[in-house]
């Protein structure tokens, strides 16, 4: 299959799942609305406790950290659940009958969600940085490494989690797992270094082991420190990113693969 | 390729007690260590066998019809000629490619229209929909645009075709179900329980549109699951009925309808008369020949005697019950044969089968 028709038929996807989504226009507008009230009530929590946050990102503060880490959860999470949404006993025995590859398969179901996170990630920012006084600090080549870098990791995890859920049908045990260890200790709200101060010295390790925190990580990095890609201490920081997202992309596969194989053998593919 | 489906002692079983072994699932809140190791190892332990070793071997160009009933094991064979379901001994293969192995190519020649996979998006008109999954199949634009505007025309949907899916009737989403199937241009199509739901009207027209249209004209293998005997009769050229994971005939629907059926029902209009000593003696005579079974009168408001109704072996030709008739001095209007029907043969069938089961079953114990 050549490379056109794999764009074509995510552009496919997109475009249903724009469609649909933009008839129901009750669901679209509170959608926006709840992009405005996040970002709001993360703000104003932000202003409230500011200090500096020099453990990891020197030069910036607590609200700028918060920010970028809100904005880019709200980036990445549509791109672990968005194939999940699209799984149900309708649609995933027939789009298996066409026959199309997985990776296609994977990208055209979060496309849309994903774009639709782009679209939202731009107010974010920019009520971020006009209200709440949010300071970037961006590398622009940086910022595309890490957005690629998140994308892989996401992706592996993505199709991970939908193999686990077409086994499953309702809880996935590891993506729960993913999820719950990603709210301790991946830093979303807090420098994961600062484990090592509530918990105890070394703490913060485990967290350089989930897939998330290098996301966060190398997102905040790029947007909040203005990383210079020619110091080897940052090309580190982003190969060390780049080996979790070539480990998780085809480990997904597998997985993915595992989870419709093992619901054919089984007799589920069509049960939700 | 000499057949465009074929099954050597297909065997598929599934598990029984999945979810209870795995301890988790909707409502069951947070999996224990032991569930997620079943989990990655499989289910293991209690199974049931959907198909117990069929054979079965499909004609190109064939309309082949799989009956049966509830639990019968058709829609596991039809799942495991779709790709959806991996089967577990014997061999399958269509148009000579296995579906465990290449479903690639199985899915390049075969097709199928299975209700309860709708994919459909309802916001979205009956001709974007066929759109999306010209695209999912890789035509390219060109390409896809000729084929949906010759199927919608095919289906009788071009005039509908801009209207969003949900204001489809019924037929009109079981039509475009036929058009997606039929947008790759497979030589095999499969439709499982196709006229169900729909109107007689609407199911009359789809048996029309897939024998006349889809078999004569564009020379498809046709595979189909039906509940519905009268349909499998009026378009099949040969069936398999399957009970319990086992082809219990298959053949010609003609032929089934007298393979277990030993008997045949002759009816005879006389001019009417009163039953009296004359028709007892009729009756009398008429039994004592081996090979009648069962006589029965039809009278009118009168309580006159219209009609006898005679069951005899079905090979058993009839001159000699005429001729007694005749000699009782009773006028013969018309006689006509009651052939039996598919449903009696279905029936019968699968009674049959039932009893064995348990009759081996007991001799077990």
């Amino acid at each position: 299959m050549s490379v056109s028709i794999a764009i074509k038929q995510i552009i496919a996807f997109t475009k249903r799942d724009f469609f649909s989504w933009s008839t129901y226009k009750t669901a679209a507008i509170t959608q926006i609305i709840s992009i405005f009230i996040g970002v709001f009530s993360w703000g104003i929590a932000a202003v409230y406790v500011n200090r500096d946050v020099p453990e990891m990102y020197g030069g910036s503060d607590y609200i700028s950290f918060l920010i970028v880490g809100i904005t880019v959860g709200n980036l990445i999470m549509p791109l672990i659940q968005g194939v999940q949404r699209q799984l149900n006993p309708w649609t995933l025995e027939t789009i298996l009958m066409t026959d199309i590859k997985t990776p296609v398969f994977v990208l055209g179901n979060i496309m849309w969600t994903y774009i639709l996170s782009i679209i939202s990630f731009i107010p974010y920012l920019v009520i971020g940085i006009g209200i709440f006084g949010a300071k970037l600090n961006t590398n622009i080549l940086a910022t595309v490494f890490s957005f690629l870098i998140s994308f892989g990791i996401l992706l592996g995890l993505a199709m991970i989690s939908t193999g686990m859920r077409i086994v499953t049908k309702s809880t996935d045990p590891l993506t729960w797992a993913i999820n719950i260890l990603q709210n301790l200790f991946s830093g979303i709200s807090f420098p994961v270094v600062y484990l090592d101060t509530i918990f105890f010295p070394g703490a913060s390790t485990i967290s350089w082991f989930l897939p998330q925190t290098w996301v966060y990580h190398l997102c905040r990095l790029s947007m909040l420190t203005n990383p210079n890609l020619l110091d080897p201490s940052i090309q580190f920081e982003f190969l060390k990113g780049t080996i979790f997202a070539v480990l998780l992309l085809p480990i997904g596969y597998k997985f993915f693969w595992w989870g419709v194989n093992r619901s054919k053998k089984e007799g589920t593919l069509g049960w939700y | 390729m000499e057949y465009a489906i074929e099954t050597r002692k297909l065997v598929k079983r599934y598990p029984t007690k999945r979810s209870s072994s795995m301890g988790y699932g909707r409502g069951r809140g947070i999996p224990s260590f032991s569930a997620l190791i079943n989990l990655i190892r499989g289910s293991s332990g209690a199974y049931i066998e959907a198909l117990k070793g069929i054979d079965l071997q499909i004609k190109p160009g064939e309309i082949f019809g799989i009956l049966g009933p509830n639990g019968a094991g058709k829609s596991t064979l039809i799942k495991i000629l779709c790709t959806l379901v991996l089967h577990d001994g014997g061999e399958v293969y269509v148009n000579g490619y296995d579906p465990s192995k290449e479903p690639s190519n199985v899915l390049k020649n075969l097709q199928a229209v299975l209700p309860e996979s709708r994919g459909f998006s309802w916001r979205l008109s009956g001709k974007q929909n066929l759109e999306f999954y010209a695209l999912l199949y890789g035509l390219d634009d060109t390409e896809s645009k000729k084929r949906i505007d010759y199927l919608l025309e095919l289906t009788e949907l071009k005039e509908r075709a801009e209207d969003g899916y949900q204001r489809y009737s019924t037929g009109m989403q079981r039509r475009l179900l036929l058009c997606r199937a039929l947008i790759r241009d497979t030589p095999i199509i499969i439709f499982d329980e196709p006229t169900t739901g729909l109107d007689p009207t609407g199911a009359a027209d789809f048996r029309d549109l897939l024998k006349n249209k889809l078999a004569y004209q564009e020379k498809k293998t046709i595979l189909l699951s039906t509940h519905n005997l009268q349909e499998a009769q009026e378009i099949c050229d040969r069936i398999a009925i399957l009970d319990k994971g086992k082809i219990l005939a298959c053949d010609t629907p003609d032929n089934v309808r007298h393979l277990v059926i030993e008997e045949r029902e002759i009816k005879i209009d006389i001019l009417p008369i009163f039953p009296d000593k004359k028709y007892d003696l009729l009756v009398k005579q008429l039994n004592e020949f081996s090979y009648v079974t069962d006589i029965q009168p039809e009278t009118n408001q009168n309580g006159r005697i219209f009609r006898i109704n005679i069951r005899l072996k079905k090979e058993q030709e009839i001159t000699e019950i005429l001729k007694v008739i005749s000699e009782n001095e009773l006028k013969i209007k018309s006689v006509n044969t009651q052939e039996p029907t598919l449903e009696e043969a279905f029936i019968q069938m699968t009674r049959q089968a039932k009893k064995k089961v348990i009759k081996e079953e007991e001799t077990g114990k």
